[in-house]
Formats: structure tokens, C-alpha cells, sequence
């Protein structure tokens, strides 16, 4: 277990490598997993007819199974699906699968994270709202939203912690990210040190997690600082 | 050849269903385990022990920030690493390779399991009035009691929601499972999907049955709920109880 210090360097530079595809994967999926979220959210907050019983579906399929049978459902099952309907994506980029697969999981878990921060407001906050005189976009906008927001932040940033994580999955449809490199060293390597080369990659994934954490709590910190002033 | 074939999901149907055994196997032993284990955490935290706290954090925080399939990898071929060198330096035999891997996956999960589990079970004895046990001690309980009779029941019955998340948060991670070689359902169904090149139908047949499994277990411990908080129902409303008790008694 002696290696020397140019050895874990060595590693460490190698896996570095790959993280800005990781954090691509991350922050591409996170945005449209919010758009989705807010779709679904609103959905189920207005029970619209229909969608809202698809909605109801969606969120129990993703949340109710693993991220990895949906990342193959998508990238093994959907071109084999819109066959049927001689649509070939079988050529496409694996990444638009995987984020695809990041959106659709992480989505869910957002739209009930926004529901129920639009919930905890509260009906009085509107009532007073629409009472001044304030039109239903505009309370929803000036009043709703940014506590809604204050609220949901905190699960947000566990989401986006969880959604890191998980794109440690991608190298299961032969995505290169951090988890993806992996054979490519162990290939120079001729597979000795495989342990080593994972104790590298939790320490990556380890402190990029802190950072998220760090970023979240001064978003928050700002956040009720400029309430505290309010007041 | 039909795009989607049915016939073949329901033909392999029985092989994947093999598969279901593992999966509860490592959910229930992780959870138990995981349990104790968290708990002991938790105290570990609660009563802020010395250097065991710092690292009860700095296990916690690991655990949490880093992904379950590096944490199994880095187990998985870490055993051989640490049987080394025990084997160097005390003299002894151990030999990774004879480990089932069933057994890698139950210790693996148990450990990851337990940080969250650590965590959950921390909140709940937290969330405990604190005049419980001051109330508990003035009547001449010693603390082990005062917790095992007074704090534990109520740290539990307000866990048990969570408890139930992380249960069912297992039964998916269990698809992970196939990091340390265990075949468990979604590991049988690739195997097929990759002979046959059925992928949608055995994904498919993994998803539903994943969902199947996380259904029933939500039924199970919304149930366990509603019988842990029954004496709420009885605290209700003590003027319903009043007159019920005057009707008995005319």
C-alpha cells in the first residue's frame, strides 16, 4: 500500500480529467429536470383533467423504481420502441440517453419537492395577496414564489447532491466520466490498483459533494439575510 | 420477428423471478443491520463521545457524499487489499475469493445503510421533548431505562416514516447489487436482454416488478404506521372519550 506521492497525483490528474463531463451531465440535467418539475408541479397543483393522472404515473414509476432500470429503459428500450414507428435513434449521442434518463428521475423528485413548498405558503398568503388588489399572476409571482423558493431550496440542494451522485451510472451504457475512466487506467495500469482508483474517485466525488453543500448554504444565508433587512 | 415480443418477457418471467430472493435478502438484512448499527451512531452523536463523534461525522459525511457503486466497488475490491494485510502482518489465511458475494453485499449495504439510518434515528430521539426524560429520571429511572421504556418507543414511532423511505430507497439500490457480482433481479434481466436482444421487454419486466415490490412495502409500513399511532387516534378527542365512557357506565 506504499506507493509514492507522484503515483496518487498521477491518478488524481487522470480522473480529474473527466470531471467536466460529470458536471456537465450534472448541471444540463439538473436545468431540464427543473422544467419538468415545474410542468408536473403545476400540473398536479391545478389538477388538470387527464395530464394529472399521468403525472400521478410518471411520479410513481420513477420514484418507485432504480435510476439504472430507467437509464437502460431509455437507451436499450426506447429506440427499440419507436422502431415500431420506424423512427431510428439507435445513431444518436449516448450523453442525450443518460441526461435524458437524469431529467426524467430527478424531475420527479423536484415536482414534489415544488408542490409542496407552493403548499407550505399557505392559502392565506394568496388570499391576502389577491385582496390588495394584485392580479393571480401577479401574487403568484411577487407573493408565492420567492417564499416558495425559500422553502424548497434546502431540498433542491439535496437533489442536486443526489443527482451528482447518480451520474456515476452513466459508465453503465459506455459513457467516459470519472466512473468511465476507470478501465481506461486500470488499462495502463494491466488492472493492478483497481482500489486505489476508487478511493481517488470518492474523494472527487466527496469534495465537489461538500461544495455543493457550501454553494447551497450561502444561497441560503443570503437568502434569509435579505428577508431579516425586509422586516 | 415482432418488434415487441411478449411471449418472450412472459417466458423469462420465472428466471427474473429468481432474482427476487437477493433482492429482499439484502433490503431486509441491510435494514435490520443497519439499524443497530445506525443506532449505535446515533448515541455515538447524541452523546457526543469523544474522537468516536468526530468520526461518526467524517463517516457520515462519506458515506453520503459519494455514490453507493463506488462505495461497492471500493469494497469489493478493497476486501482483497485489507486480507493482505492482515495476511502479512499476523499470519493469518483469509481469502477474498471465498467470500459468496451475497455476504460482500450484505456487509457493503449494511454500511451504507447505517450512516442514513444514523442520521434518521438521531433526529426522531432528538425530537423527543426533552421533559420526558427529565419526567422519566425524577421518578427514579436510570438513563438505559429511561430510554429503552420512555424515549426509544416515541423515537421510533416518529422514525418509522423515514424508516420506510430508506427501505424502499434499498429495494431500488439493490439494483446496484451486480457491482459485487451478485445476480439479483435487474443483473438476471440484462443477462437475458443481452442473449436475446430483448431489451425493452426484460427492462420493462425489472421495472415493473421493482415496482411491484416498492408498492407492497409502502402498503406495509403505512400500515405499521397506523398501528404504532393508534394511542393518537385514543388522544383525539377526550370529550368523544368522556361520553363514550358515561354511555358504558348508564
Amino acid at each position: 500500500m506504499n506507493k509514492d506521492l507522484n503515483y496518487w497525483l498521477d491518478l488524481f490528474i487522470k480522473v480529474l480529467d473527466k470531471l467536466p463531463l460529470t458536471l456537465f451531465m450534472m448541471i444540463v440535467s439538473l436545468f431540464f429536470a427543473l422544467v419538468i418539475a415545474v410542468i408536473v408541479a403545476v400540473i398536479r397543483i391545478k389538477h388538470v383533467r387527464i395530464l394529472s393522472g399521468l403525472a400521478a404515473l410518471y411520479l410513481s414509476f420513477t420514484r418507485s423504481t432504480p435510476l439504472l432500470v430507467q437509464i437502460f429503459l431509455i437507451y436499450f428500450g426506447l429506440p427499440q420502441l419507436l422502431l415500431v414507428f420506424h423512427i431510428d435513434i439507435n445513431h444518436w449521442n449516448r450523453l442525450i440517453f443518460v441526461i435524458a434518463a437524469f431529467s426524467l428521475h430527478t424531475g420527479s423528485y423536484l415536482a414534489e419537492i415544488m408542490r409542496a413548498a407552493y403548499q407550505a405558503v399557505g392559502k392565506e398568503q394568496l388570499e391576502a395577496a389577491l385582496s390588495v388588489g394584485m392580479s393571480y399572476p401577479q401574487a403568484i409571482r411577487r407573493i408565492i414564489l420567492p417564499q416558495a423558493f425559500v422553502i424548497a431550496l434546502p431540498n433542491i440542494g439535496n437533489q442536486a447532491i443526489e443527482l451528482l451522485k447518480d451520474t456515476s451510472l452513466a459508465f453503465t451504457i459506455g459513457i467516459i466520466d470519472i466512473m468511465g475512466q476507470v478501465r481506461i487506467i486500470l488499462g495502463n495500469n494491466h488492472g493492478i490498483g483497481i482500489f486505489e482508483v476508487y478511493v481517488v474517485i470518492s474523494i472527487v466525488y466527496w469534495i465537489i459533494c461538500i461544495f455543493i453543500e457550501l454553494i447551497i448554504n450561502v444561497m441560503e444565508g443570503s437568502v434569509r439575510k435579505r428577508r431579516a433587512l425586509l422586516k | 420477428m415482432a418488434v415487441i415480443d411478449l411471449a418472450f418477457a412472459i417466458k423469462h418471467l420465472p428466471d427474473v423471478l429468481k432474482g427476487v430472493p437477493a433482492t429482499l435478502a439484502i433490503t431486509i438484512i441491510a435494514m435490520i443491520c443497519g439499524l443497530f448499527s445506525g443506532l449505535l451512531i446515533s448515541f455515538i452523536r447524541i452523546f457526543k463521545l469523544p474522537v468516536l463523534n468526530q468520526g461518526a461525522v467524517l463517516f457520515i459525511s462519506f458515506i453520503r457524499g459519494t455514490p453507493l457503486i463506488v462505495q461497492l466497488y471500493m469494497f469489493y475490491y478493497g476486501l482483497p487489499v485489507l486480507f493482505d494485510y492482515l495476511n502479512g502482518r499476523f499470519g493469518l489465511q483469509f481469502n477474498a475469493d471465498n467470500i459468496h458475494p451475497l455476504y460482500i453485499a450484505f456487509i457493503a449495504y449494511t454500511i451504507n445503510t447505517s450512516a442514513y439510518q444514523a442520521e434518521i434515528m438521531r433526529g426522531a430521539i432528538q425530537s423527543v421533548d426533552r421533559g420526558q426524560m427529565e419526567a422519566a429520571l425524577s421518578i427514579g429511572m436510570t438513563v438505559p431505562q429511561a430510554l429503552r421504556r420512555i424515549i426509544m418507543p416515541q423515537a421510533f414511532r416518529t422514525a418509522l416514516p423515514d424508516l420506510g423511505n430508506t427501505f424502499i430507497h434499498l429495494i431500488k439500490a439493490t439494483s446496484l447489487a451486480f457491482a459485487v457480482k451478485v445476480m439479483e433481479i435487474l443483473a438476471i434481466s440484462r443477462t437475458i436482454a443481452n442473449d436475446g436482444y430483448r431489451f425493452l421487454e426484460m427492462y420493462l419486466v425489472a421495472a415493473l416488478l421493482y415496482w411491484l415490490l416498492s408498492w407492497i412495502f409502502e402498503i406495509v409500513f403505512t400500515k405499521l404506521e397506523q398501528k404504532v399511532s393508534r394511542y393518537e387516534k385514543a388522544q383525539q378527542s377526550p370529550v368523544k372519550r368522556f361520553y363514550s365512557v358515561r354511555q358504558l357506565k348508564t
